[in-house]
């Protein structure tokens, strides 16, 4: 594709610059550039309206690149399922002990589906261009819930969990006594 | 998460059982204060000027050692409690001090410096009747012992046996007293009540009998009362009921009569029904005792009398005059007589003993204490001043044990109490809320009456805050003015009030012999007492608290049930715990023995708890007794209970409370008084809070506790004490329905049994017979793995009899008491407090005490913490609380729960009194004493400035880079 002629054309740095794909400067000269510009305006003097020493890229979209973001979104959505085999070799080698490094691993393993569940949004929209978006969603959404099973499990494993009599006995009230007794050996 | 936390709390409690202090925490927390009981004997270190010694003997078996100028003990001597302690006699020459104990089978010399023993000897058998000094030439040699039937003397400086001699006729004659008057000669006196006297003359050099003879006497019933040795060996006696007194010239063989003079011919008369009183003194034993004595005519009137060419010439007359005694310094006798000056203070005037002249500028005033006792012993210390005349310090001693001091012109040097070391109950109040808290407390606590009134209350309250203040700054400004060292931080009554975390409190003590302590448990101080007069000697005292200081404009209050053993008619002392101020509630008249009391939780519109009172007709007494409260009375009336354990009938009883305050008998035990006798029960204690309901078990599934709040644990101990047949026995009963939720034997065993019950447990202590040595027994009590009921309980509804698991162990040590430690919600472990014979408190974890505890150990048990059974109770040093503070003869350990759940207050007391606090599972809810706050703040502090400055500095890099 080649750029319209009739003015200069530059692709510079800068952040205000960045965000057109391109421009065209007419007031020639103008001192009040940058150094970048002072040194493309060399390159004014010397190259015609329109002309790019760079070559511009080729954008069109072309059936390869749509599997390839395919199988980037296919990537993402099945990010979770394929830690799941590392944890259970992690949860295996930590053991059920209480201290703190299980504890430690248990408490990412836990927390790192949860943060992606909360982010379930911006996944989403990381997938947007995918076509299958919701197969891939709700493939993400298993392999995390898996995830936090595993912790859920891991957790279990270690007697972290409150299922037990135990975990609520120190919440149990005293009951209380319907009868007032007292007395003791004849004084 | 629970179950974590549980496990944590239990491993670290596991590794932190010992609860000794540190180097540096002795005395932080903890005071001991010694003490001696009443005295009986006192003397005077006279031999050198400067000598501060004070020795005495007391009737707790107690000889020691006092400092006369700061009344602290330089030693004391604790002998065995009985008569085998029993101090007889005290004698002191030089720098020896003779005693005679047990009854006369141990004569001992001490040296009164250091208190240490010079020489023991073990007396014949015989009751010990006098006991003298005697002295050949100048020089006291040896000391004579009378026996009932006999006669010995040893010598002082070896103790060994001089020679012994039986007493002519000793089974008709008693003999009494004893004399020697240094010429070689020993006078023993016996008399045939109602008869005549007989006198025996021994020689010193081999004991043989120089002399006998006997006079008629027969109005004399006993020599000890009523005669005393004057003069150069002249017998003096007085009779009341023919008001003479008679003399007799012991060395002329002539004289076989005793000589008759009439009080009348000196105008005196001996106040009816006053045995009259005669006291002379002997300032040398080598010597022959002055021929001036004392006669107490009446209980406050003496008279000083001097026996002249066979002649008695009244010296002086005392009337009125409560206390007379001779003191001795060099050469110079004189006389101290204590007179009556006003309702609240006496004088005591010195006098010489030869003319009975009053010495000058001699006067000690003598403050009574309002709230003590009426003087009853005074001892005298003589010395003689730089220009010769004749200085003097009294030591008086009251009704109340109160030991006083004195110096001219009526300083006291030092005061002790020696009640205190008979401390029969006490109880622990928590102390009243300064100013500012307690009118805060008191507007939250009273009820409102509306929005008005509620208004005008804040803001008198207010206003009543602004006045505290101002006064505090009005404080602040005159104490600044002062020099700071006469601004003392003293503990006075005006400045008490309760501490942050309430570690501070007002310990109450009742004592045997009636008077009443308020002492600050941070300092032993004593800050209020009060004698209450009219106490027999053998009475049973209750104190209850009736309202503690958590309502504010109401007072605390405490009743003070005292019953009189004989009688068995008690009467009510209200007073104010804090201040110690008798109440002014009227109380209720008991013309019945009181069997028993009962407070109720019931409280009347004062917040006070009722107090039941249930007489030997099982009526009830309340107290107080206002409509409101007869009126919940009859609301709750069904459903109190009470019981009654009578010992000698070997019953229990057990009683419901009717609508009319008459009450019907529902359930009664006997257990037969011919083969066992109950000698101890005990509920659970009424402050006591359990927290966790069970225990988790290795599965980590819950065994419940049987947690009845009316169980009582019976001890029963065998009446045949053959040690094959002898067996002690428990009952667990409820006292609601009399139910016997448990019971066990244990043979071979005898007493005296010591235990706590608490929570769902019973420890208990006994001596096994079989294999002679201490055992544990502990009894728990678990409902299984399923609550019956977990809101309510009521002992009417248990269908199920409780799991009853017990395990027994060796102690290896004798025990004199035991109790259990006590906090405010009963989370920290508990510890069980041993008061041993030797003086220390052990604190022995109740982990340790656990019928739980396996034989062989498996994964669950290693997972419930259990420790693999031992026989053996481990004793360590450091589990002794007390350290090197021994209290000797522990007769009681009292705890108390302070605002801290990991601390526990204990008062243990005897003889002594220790304070102290303990932890049983370590401070957990508090920093250490060592918490380098310096460190930890400047660390803080650091990295507070460290982070500022580096948040500085980057944003000046950040800067200059965007300047780039």
């Amino acid at each position: 594709m080649t750029a319209p002629g009739g003015g200069a054309l530059a692709t510079r740095g800068g952040a205000t610059v960045r965000r057109m794909k391109w421009s065209l400067e007419l007031s020639l000269g103008n001192s009040s550039r940058s150094r970048g510009d002072r040194q493309s305006k060399d390159g004014d003097v010397m190259y015609p309206v329109g002309y790019s020493d760079k070559p511009v890229p080729d954008t069109s979209v072309q059936e390869a690149d749509r599997n390839l973001v395919e199988k980037r979104c296919w990537d993402v959505a099945l990010g979770p399922l394929k830690q799941i085999p590392m944890n259970l070799f992690i949860m295996y080698m930590s053991g059920n002990t209480i201290s703190i490094f299980p504890i430690m691993m248990v408490c990412m393993m836990a927390w790192r589906p949860i943060q992606a569940l909360m982010s379930m949004s911006a996944t989403f929209k990381l997938l947007e261009s995918s076509s299958q978006q919701w197969l891939q969603g709700l493939v993400y959404l298993i392999g995390n819930l898996l995830g936090s099973a595993l912790a859920v499990y891991k957790c279990q494993s270690m007697g972290l969990l409150p299922t037990h009599s135990s975990d609520w006995l120190a919440f149990i009230e005293p009951p209380q006594r319907l009868e007032i007794m007292g007395g003791g050996m004849v004084m | 998460m629970a179950w974590l936390v549980v496990r944590l709390a239990i491993s670290v409690s596991l590794f932190y059982t010992a609860s000794a202090v540190f180097e540096d925490q002795v005395g932080k927390f903890d005071w001991r204060q010694q003490f001696i009981g009443k005295v009986r004997f006192a003397l005077f270190d006279t031999h050198s000027q400067a000598s501060k010694k004070l020795l005495v003997a007391t009737d707790k078996n107690v000889f020691a050692s006092l400092n006369s100028r700061t009344g602290d003990l330089f030693w004391r001597h604790v002998d065995k409690t009985g008569p085998e302690g029993h101090i007889d006699a005290l004698l002191m020459y030089g720098q020896d001090a003779v005693v005679v104990a047990g009854n006369g089978r141990l004569l001992r010399s001490w040296e009164t410096t250091v208190g240490g023993l010079k020489w023991e000897t073990v007396l014949d058998t015989g009751s010990f009747q006098a006991a003298a000094l005697v002295g050949v030439q100048d020089f006291v040699k040896y000391v004579a012992v009378l026996k009932k039937s006999a006669i010995s003397l040893h010598d002082l400086s070896s103790g060994s046996q001089i020679w012994v001699e039986n007493l002519p006729d000793s089974d008709t004659v008693q003999y009494q007293t004893i004399y020697s008057g240094g010429n070689g000669l020993v006078f023993v006196f016996g008399v045939v009540p109602n008869s005549h006297i007989v006198i025996v003359e021994y020689k010193i050099e081999d004991g043989e009998i120089m002399n006998k003879k006997s006079v008629e006497a027969a109005w004399m019933s006993s020599l000890e009362s009523s005669c005393t040795v004057i003069s150069s060996g002249i017998l003096l006696c007085v009779d009341q009921i023919t008001q003479s007194l008679y003399t007799l010239l012991l060395q002329s063989a002539e004289q076989t009569e005793m000589r008759q003079i009439h009080l009348q011919t000196l105008d005196l008369e001996v106040a009816s029904g006053f045995q009259p009183v005669l006291t002379s003194t002997q300032p040398n034993p080598a010597q022959p005792p002055l021929s001036e004595f004392f006669l107490q005519l009446s209980p406050d009137h003496h008279i000083l009398l001097q026996l002249k060419d066979g002649l008695i010439v009244p010296l002086r007359d005392f009337n009125p005059s409560y206390l007379a005694a001779f003191a001795t310094s060099g050469e110079r006798t004189v006389a101290a007589v204590m007179s009556p000056k006003n309702d609240t203070a006496c004088s005591i005037n010195l006098f010489s003993a030869d003319t009975g002249r009053r010495h000058l500028d001699t006067t000690i005033i003598y403050h009574m204490d309002p709230n003590g006792g009426k003087p009853n012993r005074l001892y005298v210390h003589a010395f003689l001043k730089k220009d010769d005349s004749v200085g003097y310090r009294v030591m008086v001693q009251t009704e109340d044990l109160t030991l006083t001091f004195l110096q001219q012109p009526g300083r006291v040097v030092w005061m002790r109490e020696e009640a205190l070391a008979d401390v029969v109950t006490m109880e622990m109040i928590d102390l009243p809320f300064t100013g500012t808290q307690a009118e805060l407390e008191g507007e939250f606590g009273k009820k409102a009456d509306g929005l008005l009134p509620m208004v005008l209350k804040r803001l008198s309250s207010q206003f009543i805050l602004l006045q505290a203040w101002l006064a505090h700054l009005w404080k602040l400004f005159y104490d600044a003015r002062k020099p700071r060292s006469s601004v003392k931080n003293e503990v006075n009554i005006d400045t008490l009030s309760r501490d942050e975390f309430n570690l501070q409190k007002m310990m109450v003590m009742v004592t045997a012999s009636g008077k009443l302590f308020g002492i600050d448990s941070k300092s032993g101080t004593i800050l209020w007492k009060q004698y209450l007069e009219n106490i027999e000697p053998n009475s049973v005292f209750k104190l209850i608290v009736q309202r503690t200081t958590a309502h504010f404009p109401h007072p605390p209050q405490c009743t003070l049930l005292i019953k009189n053993k004989d009688t068995g008619l008690g009467n009510l002392y209200v007073f104010n715990p804090i201040f110690g101020k008798k109440s002014q509630i009227s109380v209720p008249a008991l013309p019945r023995p009181v069997l028993q009391t009962l407070l109720l939780p019931v409280i009347d519109q004062d917040y006070a708890k009722v107090l039941l009172l249930i007489d030997d007709q099982y009526k009830v007494t309340t107290f107080p007794s206002t409509k409101n409260i007869l009126q919940q009375l009859q609301d709750t009336a069904s459903s109190i209970f009470f019981y009654l354990v009578d010992s000698s009938q070997g019953k229990l009883s057990g009683f419901r409370l009717r609508k009319d305050l008459s009450t019907e008998l529902i359930w009664e035990v006997v257990i037969p008084t011919e083969v066992q006798k109950i000698v101890a029960v005990k509920g659970k204690r009424a402050n006591e809070h359990v927290h966790s309901q069970g225990r988790v078990m290795g599965d980590r599934s819950v065994l419940y506790k049987y947690l009845n709040p009316n169980l009582l644990a019976v001890i029963t101990e065998s009446t045949d004490t053959h040690h094959e047949r002898s067996f002690v026995g428990i009952f667990l009963i409820d006292g609601v329905t009399g139910r016997i939720v448990h019971e066990a034997v244990q043979r071979k065993a005898k007493g005296p049994v010591h235990f706590v019950h608490s929570e769902n447990w019973v420890v208990y202590v006994y001596w096994n017979s079989k294999f002679r040595r201490n055992e544990f027994s502990v009894l728990e009590l678990f409902e299984g793995a399923e609550l019956y009921n977990s809101t309510v309980f009521s002992s009417l509804d248990r269908p199920h009899p409780p799991q009853v698991l017990q395990q027994s162990y060796i102690f290896p040590a004798p025990i004199s008491t035991l109790e259990a430690t006590l906090t405010e919600k009963g989370i920290t472990s508990r510890h069980l407090l041993v008061g041993l014979p030797s003086g220390n408190i052990l604190s022995l974890p109740k982990m340790f005490l656990d019928p739980r505890r396996p034989e062989v150990v498996s994964e669950q048990s290693r997972e419930e913490n259990l420790i693999p059974y031992a026989p053996e109770m481990p004793i360590r040093d450091e589990w002794f609380i007390n350290y090197n503070q021994t209290v000797s003869r522990v007769r009681g350990i009292h705890t108390a729960p302070s605002g801290l759940e990991s601390t526990c207050l204990v008062v243990a007391y005897g003889l002594d009194i220790y304070q102290t606090r303990v932890f049983p599972s370590k401070q957990f809810d508090v920093l250490k004493d060592d918490y380098d706050y310096v460190l930890i703040s400047s660390v803080l502090f650091g990295l507070f400035f460290a982070t500022m400055i580096s948040k500085r500095l980057a944003e000046v890099k950040l800067l200059n880079r965007a300047w780039r």
